[in-house]
């Protein structure tokens, strides 16, 4: 906390949920594969289990169908 | 020197560059990257394709140097039309992975900071031999990312 407090608060965040899906988090841009922006603070769920039928967020289908650790 | 049959293809990071009058088909770019280097298709380089890295690993594979890159940061001048540059990029591949560019704390499942250089490649299809970075699995197992 003490060092870098502005630096570092402000670099998002990427959080391989174990068996579940990737947490992004924090000030950054978002790009789809249509090629669909947004941008600035937001806290997104997206499947790494690769059976989502609402990809590319988590759907919970991992809990189905088993993530990788 | 240049030739004038010469093209080349950018992603606002890298600009690949071919030169026909090198290439003798050897097929090594689209047997390895058939989402980038596809000859049936015009252009027949997609940089939408797949992740810098991977367009990196292919284009060094040819073993003419008919491709070549180089990074748009080496070119002057800069032609940039990124409204923020700056601002951390996670981009969703079509079938592929997920690419972080620039500033990111990765964390893995423990809650280790993983290394993030300027480029990270995420899996999501599930089944890369090197989880949590993608390792090119998807496109062996078909993996869609509809």
């Amino acid at each position: 906390m003490a060092d870098n407090q502005d630096n570092n608060s402000e670099i998002p965040e990427v959080r391989i949920l174990r068996n579940g899906p990737i947490l992004l988090k924090g000030n950054f841009t978002f790009r789809d594969s249509s090629g669909n922006i947004t941008t600035g603070e937001q806290e997104l769920y997206l499947c790494r289990c690769g059976g989502s039928k609402n990809k590319p967020w988590c759907d919970d289908t991992h809990k189905t169908i088993g993530v990788p650790g | 020197m240049m030739d004038k049959t010469d093209r080349k293809y950018t992603n606002g990071e890298i600009t690949v560059f071919w030169q026909p009058k090198k290439c003798i088909h050897a097929t090594t770019c689209y047997r390895e990257l058939i989402e980038v280097f596809n000859p049936r298709k015009r252009p027949w380089v997609s940089m939408n394709g797949a992740p810098t890295d991977e367009i990196i690993r292919v284009v060094k594979l040819c073993p003419t140097k008919a491709l070549s890159f180089k990074y748009n940061s080496e070119i002057a001048p800069v032609n940039n039309t990124d409204p923020s540059p700056a601002m951390p990029e996670v981009r969703v591949m079509e079938d592929g992975p997920l690419v972080l560019k620039g500033d990111f704390t990765v964390y893995d499942t423990d809650g280790r900071e993983l290394r993030h250089f300027k480029i990270t490649s995420l899996c999501r299809c599930g089944v890369s031999n090197n989880l949590p970075y993608c390792d090119g699995t998807h496109r062996k197992i078909g993996y869609t990312g509809k």
